[in-house]
């Protein structure tokens, strides 16, 4: 069956070329059949892609162990959810996950504009079809997912086909997922954070589709805006999702350490941002139309280099696969899709000039620029420190270690600025702001910011962080909730809604507005919780006899036992603790440490949590000894910790709101409407 | 205002535009940002394929073996005058170069081996040298103590050593020949087999 | 291949290889004395310093040997009184600066430093530059205002900026 799989990747790959050419062919010759053809193609390369993917996946549940992804990545005894995730626990497995969700957005991408844009369809078409096409050739000739297991000889080799004189090897069982992997974080986490990587795809397609075709007016930038906050929620997604996990699995109080891996998800969403909001100053100014252009083919090579520098060996990392034909053509395609993007935006450079210039110091605009660049300045710094290490090797033949505190020391102030711009924004008018309007706009948050101060002494602050950091989250808090203030009480003078009524309506009638301003709510909470981790966490570590007790801030843990489960392919040490606060029992918490079969040397920690609003207690087993009579925790408390994953639904929320397509459209966007259908028609 | 935008003009860049979009103004030059783009781009992708290309280690095969020196424990000089040793003091010695390092559990597999063979070989002419890699004092020399080593040892501060060898963990041995040439590759894991370990120093013996 | 198991560069997380047994040994060694620093004093100091056998693991994180080894070191070191920047010190003489988990500021690893700074003066550079450039063009009637418009050669003229005038009105309306 899973040869199967292969004739299909063959099939998609060899239908990409054509689908190409055909689009390609259609769109230069203006010949709408060859057109149709060419979109057909996305169609059918898709659904070979994901017939593939479930071949895999069908080999994953039955246990076809003669496969050698399944047997290198998959145990009988494994949970059927993990037999399901075991297809991104490795490297051509996650190739083809990435190939599936690349199928599938390229699928619903040429669907839903097959009546809108119809001049740039075959150009975003032809670029869909680079990429699956990419990810086929990476299947075909450098990482096959459905090579089989042979015995040439007495010696194991790994083919897709009979190689002469070889009888099939079927091992009884599998090695087993790696058991980082076994938690259902790591189930969504890859999902959400492909599906943001592949999502980027859709809005390069569109840049690229306008260069080519010449229409570099705002209707591109019109078409992907929802096509880009969708993937951008979905980095957000993912990444939050990944320092969840980090939170919860890897037992040490934090949720992020500048890891390569995490670091190559963060780089994208970094320009995504900056590209989510200059866009805005395109479609209202029909300003920074080439530098958008460099925001979004950034973005999508940085969803190529993330992983090409985690994947090719090239940086070392917790999550890195091995050394394989996928680095040097990963490097090739992004060196020669960068190239020709650049090539392209030089030859219609002049058609990209702007239409407005900025009018004051004082503008949104500015400072939609500003924070535009800082995003992309923490991009590069965080994107030099990833490399750093590798290039210091290649230099100087040391490799140096590069860590927390140095992106700490470097990306800390950067995001302290971008903090306070984040506030500022939308206290400034587009165009200009006058002296009298800045008064107006900044009292009340300026205000609130330095009330904070008093407030947080008062409340027992003595850290310096703290102070700056929640002046600066009051602020924009104020800001935001000004903005919400202002404009119900415009719908109710001019309406005469009741205030629940003018706020549901208000966020109706203009949800890229004040939904935008829900995700910058959610951002506020994220920064809440990071400031609480980073300025207030109490760790502490005890050795406990069965019984005894650790103190750490106003809590007091009590070791209990240690308890032996059995589960599915892992033994589960449990050891609970009698969690008291101030002296009265609160509760219990588990920390638990899993040790996998397939891979004892490896054990799990899964933190034992009581997650709360103001702090979370969180307990990690370390060790035991004679049966548990003894037991070493790691104990911590992190303040503020949940506000970050709520922070995390809040800013979804308001992407959702943001992104919602609305029946009930303004007058100006009715206008809008109008011309757009024309166009197509 | 802006007022450009009101007027309904603007034939003159969409008649340069399309359909074809062709033609190019004249004289137009390519500007400052683009050639840094393409600088950018360029370099970081030559960087990329350097890192890609590089040796991931230095085989260190039948080849001159990197000088070093390095300061020995007081108590583990194995009989030498001096604290301070460099390899190329031991030209007309075959030398036995064994990385290690006291948390490392397959070094324990070999210490007694690798002290045995030292007792048996150093009255002809071969030195065993060990280099102790990111390891702690205090642990470390329980370690010596408990395999009651007796030939030169000493750590590898910062690793510098360690880096020369490109080594990949402990333990390895490097056999080093009376000119001071590394005979064959090195021993990667640790050695259980005696034989195998005779076999190797009776290449390097003087 | 599973016996040569410390292979620096495929070591998995060192936090997650909790190597039981040995965490537990060292556990005695520290109760030994009132005097002997408690573990909690051995983090403060180990919390700055980075495994170097990892990637990226604090060294208050890490089960690994190695580590407990250091944390023994850090423990002793204490005892004797010496500060924290001397332990650190220390280590970064045994292990380089590996262990600080930042580059050096000296020689080829500021560029590391640097370029950070640079990249902001230039990119700040940059928004003042564009700032003043067409402020100074909009001074003079903005004649090169007009680029490509939206939607090519089929765009509705002036539908652009009425949309975008209405746009301005509302937001005005909005914010007053």
């Amino acid at each position: 069956m899973t040869d199967l799989g292969y004739i299909a990747i063959i099939l998609a790959f060899l239908l990409s070329l054509y689908g190409i050419a055909a689009s390609a062919f259609g769109a230069l010759k203006n010949r709408p059949d060859f057109v149709g053809s060419g979109r057909n193609s996305v169609y059918v390369v898709s659904g070979l892609v994901i017939f593939a993917g479930l071949l895999m996946w069908r080999a994953l549940l039955t246990n076809e162990f003669h496969v050698e992804f399944v047997a290198s990545h998959s145990e009988r005894a494994l949970p059927t959810i993990f037999k399901i995730s075991a297809l991104w626990g490795g490297q051509a497995g996650s190739l083809l996950f990435w190939s599936m969700l690349a199928s599938l957005m390229a699928v619903v991408a040429t669907f839903s504009f097959r009546k809108q844009g119809s001049s740039l369809m075959p150009w975003v078409n032809v670029v869909l079809l680079v990429y699956v096409g990419f990810f086929m050739s990476l299947l075909l000739f450098a990482e096959n997912p459905f090579a089989r297991l042979w015995m040439v000889n007495g010696q194991q080799v790994i083919s897709v086909f009979q190689p002469t004189g070889a009888v099939a090897l079927i091992p009884p069982d599998g090695n087993g997922l790696n058991p980082q992997l076994q938690n259902y974080w790591m189930v969504l986490h890859p999902v959400a954070l492909y599906l943001g990587f592949v999502g980027m795809v859709v809005p390069f397609a569109f840049a690229v589709a306008a260069l080519v075709t010449g229409q570099l007016g705002n209707t591109w930038i019109k078409l992907i805006r929802r096509w880009t906050l969708v993937p951008w929620a979905f980095l957000t997604v993912g990444i939050l999702l990944g320092s969840q996990w980090a939170y919860l699995e890897l037992g040490w109080g934090g949720y992020w350490a500048w890891d390569p891996v995490e670091n190559a998800s963060f780089l994208p969403w970094l320009t995504a941002t900056a590209f989510v909001h200059s866009i805005m100053i395109q479609e209202r100014r029909g300003m920074l139309k080439v530098w958008n252009m460099v925001l979004i083919g950034l973005t999508f090579q940085l969803t190529m280099i993330g992983t090409f520098l985690t994947r090719s060996g090239v940086v070392q990392s917790v999550h890195s696969f091995a050394l394989s034909a996928v680095g040097p053509m990963f490097a090739a395609f992004i060196i020669i899709t960068s190239l020709a993007f650049i090539g392209l935006l030089i030859w219609r450079l002049p058609h990209l000039k702007s239409e407005n210039s900025l009018d004051s110091v004082m503008s949104r605009e500015t400072a939609f620029l500003t924070q535009n660049v800082i995003f992309v300045l923490i991009m590069a710094a965080t994107f030099l420190g990833t490399i750093f290490p590798s290039i210091s090797e290649l230099v100087m033949g040391d490799k140096i270690s590069l860590n927390a505190p140095y992106f700490m020391r470097v990306n800390g102030p950067i995001f302290v600025a971008l903090l306070v711009l984040m506030g500022a924004a939308p206290l400034l008018a587009w165009r200009r702001s006058g002296p009298e309007t800045l008064r107006r706009n900044f009292l009340a948050p300026i205000s609130a910011g330095l009330l904070s101060v008093p407030v947080m002494f008062l409340l027992g602050n003595r850290t310096m962080g703290g102070f700056v950091g929640v002046a600066i989250i009051a602020f924009v808090l104020a800001g935001i909730i000004q903005e919400y203030v202002r404009g119900v009480r415009a719908r109710r003078q001019s309406t005469g809604e009741p205030l629940p009524t003018a706020l549901v309506q208000l966020v109706r009638r203009n949800g890229r507005r004040y939904g935008g301003y829900i995700v910058h709510i959610g951002v506020l909470m994220v920064a809440l919780g990071i400031i609480g981790n980073e300025f207030y966490q109490s760790e502490v570590d005890a050795n406990l006899k069965r019984g005894e007790s650790v103190q750490i801030a106003n809590y007091t843990l009590t070791y209990e036992r240690l308890d032996m489960v059995d589960g599915p392919n892992f033994t589960e040490l449990i050891a609970p603790m009698t969690v008291a606060k101030n002296g009265r029992v609160v509760g219990e918490i588990l920390p638990k440490k899993h040790i996998y079969d397939k891979n004892p040397e490896q054990p799990m920690s899964e933190v034992g949590l009581r997650a709360g609003v103001v702090e979370d207690v969180y307990a990690v087993l370390a060790g035991w000894d004679n049966m548990g009579d003894t037991a070493s925790f790691k104990v911590f408390v992190n303040p503020l910790m949940s506000w970050m994953w709520v922070g995390g639904i809040v800013m979804m929320i308001g992407v959702l709101i943001s992104a919602w397509p609305r029946r009930v459209a303004t007058t100006a966007e009715a206008t809008r409407r109008v011309p757009e259908g024309a166009q197509t028609a | 205002m802006t007022t450009t935008n009101d007027t309904p003009n603007e034939a003159s860049p969409v008649d340069q535009t399309l359909p074809e979009g062709q033609a190019q103004p004249k004289g137009r030059r390519i500007p400052a940002f683009a050639i840094v783009l393409v600088v950018g781009v360029l370099f970081l992708g030559g960087l990329l394929a350097l890192m890609l290309i590089k040796p991931p280690q230095k085989a260190l095969c039948d080849e001159p073996a990197p000088d070093w020196s390095l300061t020995l424990f007081p108590e583990y000089t194995g009989g030498l005058a001096t604290e301070t040793i460099n390899l190329s003091d031991f030209r007309g010695k075959g030398v036995v170069l064994n990385f290690w390092a006291s948390w490392c559990k397959p070094c324990e597999e070999e210490a007694a081996l690798l002290e045995a063979k030292w007792r048996e070989y150093k009255d002809q002419g071969i030195v065993f040298l060990g280099v102790d890699y990111l390891d702690q004092d205090p642990a470390a020399k329980r370690y010596l103590e408990k395999f009651d080593i007796t030939y030169a040892n000493g750590p590898d501060l910062a690793s510098k050593i360690s880096k020369r060898y490109t080594i990949r963990g402990v333990p390895e041995t490097f056999f080093i020949d009376p000119q001071g040439n590394i005979v064959g590759c090195r021993k990667i894991g640790p050695f259980v087999n005696e034989a195998e370990l005779d076999q190797r120093i009776a290449e390097i013996k003087p | 291949m599973r016996r040569f198991a410390l292979i620096r560069k495929t070591l998995i997380v060192c936090a997650l290889v909790a190597v039981f047994a040995l965490a537990l040994g060292s556990g005695p060694a520290q109760i030994a004395s009132a005097q002997t620093p408690t573990p909690n004093q051995i983090n403060e100091v180990a919390r700055e310093l980075w495994c170097p056998l990892c990637n990226g693991v604090r060294l208050d994180n890490c089960d690994l040997q190695a580590c407990i080894q250091m944390r023994e070191v850090i423990s002793q070191k204490l005892e004797a009184g010496e500060s924290t920047d001397n332990i650190k010190a220390y280590f970064v003489q045994q292990y380089g600066d590996v262990v600080l988990g930042q580059p050096s500021t000296e020689g080829f690893n500021l560029i590391a430093w640097i370029f950070p700074i640079l990249a902001a003066v230039v990119g700040l550079g940059w928004v003042a530059y564009l700032v003043v450039t067409w402020r100074k063009k909009q001074a003079a009637p903005a004649v090169a205002a007009s680029g490509a418009p939206s939607g090519g050669q089929l765009r509705r003229p002036g539908e652009e900026p009425d949309d975008y005038m209405k746009r301005v009105e509302r937001e005005l309306r909005e914010t007053e």
